[in-house]
């Protein structure tokens, strides 16, 4: 079809576009972005940056323990760090993300599965409401016990 | 099958005229180029209220267009099916005074040939349980409901494969014209913002209620009436059947389901610029106070969008209401009606009749081109409309 | 449709994405629209497209959400242009196009990928059953679970007919609609999974499965499973549900796709009879 090969903008409409994501940076961290999405999506986002801590605090809890190994003198200094105000402050936000993992987790294996979809937004508020009373009730006994 | 005859015909309009054109064109064997400066069918042919016509709300005052629609209805059903919300529709008499109507509308249905039904307000009841309880008499129809653009884009996927060349977003802002001959338009891409020129044999104007304007490009007169009308859709699917108004044509006489919508229509008014609409507000009440004359539970649906339309009608201005107007379509040869060769006109129609509209004006086509090739269109099954999205494999 | 410039001077500013190809740029242009109180976002698009640059390319059809075709982003969250009301949203107004497809120009996204995604070319018309009932405002999903919406009262919708066995039928009402599903790719756009995945097949292709299930017309259930069972299918959504939020046509695409994984764990060849 040469007569249509000479519209204009025939060559360029071949390639391919830019595909706008939602949120900023690269598209391959759209998920990351709570912003503008719902219960939902923000479940979704902390549910794998919680995943990630937990398994940080897992390779760190591991390495801890092997200075075990080492002697009484290491154990010392550990025991030191980890009395710390700020350290006991850390061990809450890491309550914080187990609970949250956990519990959204039962959501998300009973509402991928099929199972109580119509409850899906009822349960996150009620993970919600547990795990923050939970959290506080840690917070209150690790923190206020110092 | 494209290119069978090196013949180009370039067709300005992406609405149900031009598609039903483009296909065929393409079907016959000819090269087709379709440009359109928006998406297709974003003018009028997408925004109609979805009626598969019967004909029925014809047969009394326009037996010719009744016998039309009807033609055309099963033509329709049997080259795309799946595409219709096939329920048939009701004629609905509300009050002693459309009772009147009932007689001339059977005869006039079974004048044009229309397959009609007699029902009494049980039997309607008992099909749609929302209707008017004080309704009298109903009358049964192959009316149908249809998603406008979906049956177009069958059009448009089933030309592309047959090697057409489809191009939104190209607006025809000249046409080349030279000693009384049309040889091309003057575009401007609005994928790039670049413009340009395309050459063919014939151009074809297919702009809808913009074809006076399209026509003047080239220094051509055809008098064209745009006229408007209102339509509301309601959230709720309150009838699975088309509810027409059994009297005269007038406002908010139709209620027509569309997925779980249901759009009540319409008015009427004429303007100079299909480009400048409006909606006003005492139109938008009217379709709530006609509609619910129909069917009570509207009243008080909850308004999804209300939008208007404009009618490609035919004539000059000094028409009242645009009603008046005829909506048959017309095709006009500009040879020999001002004398510039080149270029042919079609307008007018119903979105019921997209494919014999474009059959008379294909034959009319390719008569001017000295090609000698049938319509096939009235027995060639459409591809499905996701088709228009797909690559187009090399036949 | 233009706006009521006469009645009133309100104004919004639009910040409005563009895009043209061959000179590289994105950028976003911003314009005064004049708005009433019936403006729609399409309405003061396409006001800025006769009135400010006739270069704005747009896509829209019906202009009542049933073609799906003027899907953007307002401020961030999927829309219909059409009928997503201006007086509802703030001073300054961003429109763009929808995420997870490639952009044409300016607002219009390329629907080829969105399509491709489907199983085999889906049917578009159902079974649709009794009509509203003004006082019902439930949707039932066929299944052994019953999923209910809860939708608000003025907004009746259909019974789905598996569910109106005991209610019968009315003489000659083997009536058909349309699929709610009007393909617009607002799922598309709002799906983290697809923000990272452009293999994931979206809420879309697999609320269209899980209706071929629900409603087989001619299609085989192994074939459907089949295709909704593979990694980049079924299993790659991870329950965000924000498809269904986005959803501006009731399709409820999350509910659908937890239904399809439902059938793959639980169902099996004789499942017809649990179903029941």
């Amino acid at each position: 079809m040469s007569a249509t090969d000479k519209l204009p903008g025939t060559a360029e409409r071949e390639q391919p576009g830019p595909i706008r994501h939602k949120g900023p940076g690269p598209a391959e961290s759209g998920w990351v972005d709570p912003r503008r999405r719902g219960h939902g999506g923000r479940a979704l986002a902390l549910h794998r940056v919680t995943g990630l801590v937990i398994v940080v605090y897992l390779y760190l809890h591991l390495g801890v323990l092997s200075m075990l190994l080492i002697g009484s003198s290491a154990w010392g200094s550990f025991l030191s760090l980890v009395t710390a105000k700020s350290f006991l402050a850390l061990e809450v936000v890491l309550i914080a993300a187990v609970l949250f993992h956990g519990l959204n987790g039962i959501r998300v294996a009973l509402v991928g599965s099929g199972l109580a979809v119509s409850r899906e937004r009822a349960m996150f508020w009620a993970g919600t409401a547990i795990g923050t009373a939970a959290v506080i009730f840690a917070a209150l006994h690790i923190l206020g016990a110092l | 099958m494209s290119g069978r005859h090196d013949t180009h015909v370039l067709i300005v309009g992406g609405g149900a005229t031009g598609g039903g054109l483009a296909h065929d064109l393409a079907l016959r064997g000819l090269r087709v180029t379709l440009l359109e400066r928006g998406e297709v069918t974003s003018g009028t042919s997408g925004r109609h209220h979805g009626l598969l016509h019967s004909g029925a709300r014809y047969a009394v005052g326009d037996r010719e267009a009744g016998v039309e629609c009807i033609q055309e209805n099963a033509i329709l059903k049997r080259i795309a099916p799946g595409t219709f919300e096939c329920n048939d529709g009701l004629f609905v008499a509300v009050c002693d005074e459309d009772l009147e109507y009932l007689e001339p509308l059977v005869e006039g249905c079974i004048g044009a040939g229309i397959p009609v039904q007699r029902l009494s307000a049980v039997e309607a009841l008992l099909l749609e349980p929302n209707l008017n309880p004080e309704l009298k008499a109903a009358v049964r129809v192959p009316d149908a409901t249809v998603d406008p653009m979906r049956l177009i884009l069958r059009f448009f996927a089933t030309a592309r494969h047959n090697g057409a060349d489809i191009r939104p977003y190209m607006e025809v802002i000249g046409l080349l014209c030279h000693d009384g001959v049309v040889s091309g338009a003057a575009v401007r891409d609005h994928v790039t913002g670049k413009e340009g020129e395309i050459h063919a044999d014939l151009v074809v104007n297919a702009a809808g209620p913009w074809s006076e304007k399209v026509a003047a490009m080239a220094g051509a007169e055809v008098p064209m009436t745009p006229s408007p009308g209102v339509l509301l859709a309601l959230r709720g699917r309150y009838c699975n059947m088309v509810i027409n108004r059994m009297h005269k044509s007038g406002d908010g006489d139709i209620v027509v389901p569309q997925r779980g919508l249901s759009i009540v229509g319409t008015t009427s008014w004429v303007v100079e610029d299909p480009d400048e609409l409006s909606v006003p507000e005492d139109h938008v009440e009217r379709m709530y106070a006609e509609g619910s004359k129909l069917i009570p539970a509207l009243r008080h649906a909850e308004r999804r969008a209300a939008w208007s339309a404009a009618r490609p009608l035919v004539g000059s201005a000094g028409a009242a209401s645009g009603r008046e107007l005829s909506r048959t379509f017309q095709t006009f040869d500009h040879a020999e009606k001002d004398g510039i060769e080149g270029f042919v006109t079609i307008t007018g129609g119903k979105a019921t009749t997209l494919r014999g509209m474009a059959e008379l004006c294909a034959d009319v086509v390719c008569r001017k081109l000295g090609i000698d090739e049938p319509c096939r269109t009235h027995e060639t099954v459409l591809l499905p409309h996701t088709a228009y999205y797909s690559e187009v494999v090399a036949a | 449709m233009t706006t009521s410039v006469s009645t009133q001077q309100e104004t919004r500013r639009f910040r409005v994405y563009r895009y043209k190809r061959g000179d590289g740029g994105e950028r976003f242009d911003e314009f005064e629209v004049p708005v009433g109180p019936h403006t729609t976002v399409l309405d003061a698009l396409r006001w800025i497209q006769r009135h400010r640059d006739p270069s704005l390319a747009l896509r829209h059809s019906c202009l009542h959400a049933s073609c799906g075709t003027c899907g953007v982003q307002v401020d961030g969250r999927e829309a219909l242009a059409c009928v997503c009301a201006v007086r509802d949203q703030g001073a300054q107004i961003t429109v763009e196009p929808l995420a997870n497809l490639p952009v044409l120009t300016d607002l219009v996204v390329e629907m080829h990928g969105f399509f491709e995604r489907f199983p085999h070319a889906h049917p578009i018309i159902r079974s649709s059953g009794a009509p509203a009932d003004a006082d019902d405002g439930e949707v039932h999903l066929e299944g052994t679970h019953e999923i209910t919406l809860d939708v608000p009262s003025a907004v009746p919708l259909h019974h789905h007919p598996h569910h109106d066995r005991h209610r019968a039928a009315p003489p000659g009402a083997d009536f058909v609609r349309l699929e709610d599903c009007i393909e617009c790719g607002l799922c598309l756009s709002a799906c983290p999974v697809a923000a990272t995945s452009h293999d994931y097949v979206g809420p879309a292709a697999l609320a269209a499965a899980e209706r071929l299930l629900e409603e087989p017309r001619g299609v085989r259930r192994e074939d459907v499973l089949a295709w909704a069972s593979r990694p980049e299918a079924v299993w790659r959504c991870h329950v965000g549900f924000e498809c269904t939020k986005a959803c501006p046509a009731d399709a409820i695409p999350a509910e659908r796709i937890m239904a399809l994984r439902r059938e793959l764990m639980f169902g099996g060849p004789d499942d017809e009879e649990s179903k029941r």
